[in-house]
């Protein structure tokens, strides 16, 4: 009976039901949409940020200070402090290895280009090496500065060749040696084929950049390298992170060991590299902490005004369909149903109406989630799954909770009055 | 009479308009909101990359060694934030190390990355160094440095993760001197860091580098083109949900609009019974359908107006003095499509009006 009663309600009304489904299913939408976005964001941004390059130094623990000017040292060269570049893919095995995104090892030597010193450094393009799972890994400049402005083409050192002579030049170079893509150039009584020509703006347009093992064999300094560059994925600095994690309690400081800020992810990798340091380069770091937390502060709050209208909207059309109704409950009294069965009736018939509005909703705001991150960062966004059912639960309680408080104003009210017409 | 009619309408139906109230005034505040976020995010997000320091640098260009100092003056002059700085080697205890000069006051805006121990601005024989060189020879502030030809006092210690930590920075006319240059310099320094809003940025480096050809002026394409693609970023997600929203909440609003018509037949039906025309109880349903909208977008105005206001002054606190985020402008927009909404949905159900015949509704069928 109450089941028939139930369905009968819903049969009887399509389109006044279809209404009410309708603007459940429009609130949820929103609802959905918003936070699935809201949720992936963070991620996609930070992802974007990492085009600036490197936000992690790694360099040999050195008992003297370098003395660095763009790249040319000015200390005699003696004994060097280096990093064996055969423990450099470790970088890739420690605790956070999946938010490290790219490294490239480097090593500097200065050759004299046209009467003038010009920094030469060699590095690798594009290496691809086994990783710890023996899953296959990328490293290089390429991989960890996608965006660069290349005019020709990146060298391509998949494989160690140490008699490979072709180099980039920074587009500072080019430009005063007149160098082209194809030219070639001298170096070290070599002849180099010029690949490609690298513009940033930055310091390595004064540079020259060849291949790792050809320079080490060049400058005689086998496996050796003097800096790491790494970009890592990275939760913005917070108080907690700011603490010196020496003073930590044993509890915080798992805590902080377990959280990728940019502090810890460097000393882990101090952990692997006994030999080096790994310092922040706060220019990034900082920075897009900063920018991070500004969108994923902003998207909160957006979500939070629209979450809060759609749950408003949910429950302004659930206590319209019950007033609309009052006629009908009071027939219900008349007839003799007790308070209790009457809210329990139409409880069911509203939850019924969220749960459907909202399946139907979620399912729309998902799509729509997954439509804009396509159409502004071209790659799906990542949302949990428990979402749909989360939405669909929270537009099931909005409808309720809407529907309560006119429902209890009906029931309280008598049926003689309402069925004569009167308030 | 008329007026009559419509102002009894909504004294009579109170609850039933205060929903169709809300509902209104619920999407409006939201449209309000977000128009007013969506239309300054992209000047606030670019004051948030000012902390990237500079995006553009003057460098010798060709033959030339050094760059004129009137640099400086010149990318001032169209609005950007420059500094000047001049590299060079000097000695501590006979240890060679790197002397920076820079115009602190200058290069404060282009160098907030750098975290500094101490004060940030030194002055006349003062000095900051770098992390690794305080470290290396154990210094501390306020102590003297030992640098030969120029003795300094230390004011600060700088650690940024770059070149910075194993420096010694002075004023630029110290360092100048001691780069050997004479006296104030011969007006040239090793590169001028420039740092330009983000939209201008083009233009500003065409005019430099048309007025300084010696000079190689270049664009940080990192720093310039992710600033640019995040800001653009984000102001389309917002652009988009913005407009999701819209079209959401408008749906539901006309939904609303119709309702008020429909669930009325009973009462067409009297009118009409009684000889009103049908234009004329379309305009009177219009009518109320317009005050009811202009009503609650006003308030709904008032109230997104204050969310963004309260948005912009949790995310953004420090542009707190330029108007924290609101936007009065965005009431005709928001005003134009509620009404615009509201007319369309009371007239599409108004269609029903000319349809429905007195008798058979006044019997109840």
């Amino acid at each position: 009976m109450f089941f028939r009663f139930v369905s009968q309600s819903i049969r009887r009304s399509p389109r006044r039901k279809a209404m009410t489904v309708a603007a459940v299913a429009m609130g949820t939408a929103v609802a959905t949409a918003m936070l699935g976005v809201m949720l992936d964001i963070g991620d996609r941004v930070n992802r974007e940020l990492r085009s600036l390059g490197a936000n992690l130094m790694v360099t040999p623990k050195a008992r003297s200070l370098p003395v660095e000017i763009g790249g040319i040292s000015y200390r005699p060269v003696s004994s060097q402090d280096y990093i064996p570049e055969d423990q450099v893919r470790k970088i890739k095995s420690t605790f956070w290895q999946l938010n490290i995104t790219g490294f490239s090892p480097s090593l500097m030597a200065v050759a004299s280009l046209g009467g003038r010193n010009v920094p030469v450094e060699g590095v690798w393009f594009r290496r691809r090496f086994r990783g710890a799972d023996g899953s296959t890994l990328e490293a290089g400049l390429r991989t960890l500065n996608g965006a660069w402005k290349v005019d020709g083409h990146w060298v391509d050192d998949g494989a160690r060749n140490d008699s490979a002579l072709d180099l980039m030049v920074g587009g500072a170079v080019a430009r005063r040696l007149g160098l082209k893509p194809g030219g070639t150039l001298q170096l070290f009584g070599q002849r180099f084929n010029v690949s490609g020509i690298i513009s940033t703006g930055g310091e390595e347009e004064d540079r020259v950049f060849v291949r790792l093992e050809v320079l080490q064999r060049l400058v005689n300094r086998r496996n050796q390298v003097d800096a790491v560059q790494v970009g890592a994925l990275t939760k913005p600095e917070d108080e907690f992170a700011r603490k010196d994690p020496a003073k930590m309690t044993p509890r915080e400081y798992d805590r902080w060991y377990c959280t990728p800020y940019v502090s810890s992810i460097a000393h882990q990798i101090e952990e692997v590299l006994p030999m080096a340091v790994a310092r922040p380069i706060w220019r990034v770091a900082d920075s897009e902490g900063k920018v991070l937390d500004k969108i994923r502060g902003l998207m909160l709050l957006i979500t939070l005004a629209a979450l809060a209208s759609a749950g408003l909207t949910v429950w302004s059309v659930m206590a319209t369909t019950v007033i609309e109704r009052r006629g009908e409950i009071a027939i219900m009294q008349a007839t003799g149903a007790g308070n209790g069965l009457v809210a329990a009736l139409f409880s069911t018939e509203v939850a019924l109406e969220a749960a459907a509005g909202g399946l139907i909703g979620s399912w729309v705001g998902l799509l729509l989630a997954e439509w804009v991150g396509r159409a502004v960062f071209h790659t799906s966004l990542e949302i949990p799954a428990m979402l749909g059912p989360v939405v669909v639960g929270a537009a099931v309680l909005a409808a309720v909770a809407g529907a309560a408080q006119p429902l209890r104003r009906a029931l309280l009210l008598e049926p003689a009055v309402v069925l004569r017409g009167g308030e | 009479m008329f007026w009559n009619f419509v102002l009894r309408a909504v004294q009579f139906r109170k609850r039933r308009l205060a929903l169709a109230f809300v509902a209104l005034a619920v999407s409006a505040t939201l449209a309000t909101a977000l128009f007013s976020v969506y239309s300054d995010i992209e000047r606030k997000m670019r004051v948030q990359f000012r902390g990237f320091g500079a995006n553009m640098v003057i460098a010798p260009g060709g033959v030339e060694r050094t760059v004129p100092l009137a640099a400086v003056a010149l990318a001032e002059k169209q609005g950007a934030v420059a500094a000047p700085f001049i590299y060079t080697v000097g000695r501590v205890e006979g240890e060679p190390v790197v002397v920076a000069g820079t115009d602190f006051r200058r290069s404060g805006p282009l160098t907030n990355y750098w975290r500094v121990a101490g004060a940030r601005a030194p002055g006349p024989g003062e000095c900051l160094v770098g992390s690794n060189v305080a470290a290396h020879f154990r210094l501390k502030l306020a102590q003297k440095l030992e640098l030969e030809g120029a003795p300094c006092t230390l004011r600060g210690i700088v650690s940024s993760g770059g070149a910075e930590d194993a420096q010694v920075i002075l004023p630029f006319d110290a360092a100048a001197q001691l780069a050997g240059l004479p006296e104030g310099g011969n007006g040239v320094a090793s590169l001028v860091q420039v740092r330009a809003d983000g939209e201008r940025l083009a233009s500003i480096q065409a005019a430099l580098a048309k007025q300084l050809p010696g000079a190689d002026v270049r664009l940080l394409h990192a720093v310039a083109e992710t600033e640019g693609n995040v800001v653009l970023k984000l102001r389309s997600t917002l652009f988009l949900l913005t407009a999701l929203i819209l079209a959401i909440t408008t749906l539901c609003v006309s939904t609303n609009f119709s309702a008020l018509v429909l669930e009325r037949s009973k009462e067409i039906g009297i009118l009409k019974a009684i000889g009103a025309a049908e234009r004329k109880i379309a305009a009177l349903f219009l009518s109320e359908s317009l005050i009811l909208g202009l009503a609650s977008t006003a308030a709904g105005y008032g109230v997104g107006l204050l969310l963004a206001w309260w948005i912009g002054r949790q995310i953004f606190p420090e542009s707190a003095a330029a108007g924290v985020g609101v936007n009065y402008g965005v009431f005709l927009p928001v005003t134009g499509v509620t009404l615009a909404i509201a007319t369309a949905a009371t007239l599409a159900a108004a269609a029903r009006i000319w349809r429905i015949k007195p008798a058979v509704t006044l019997r109840g069928e």
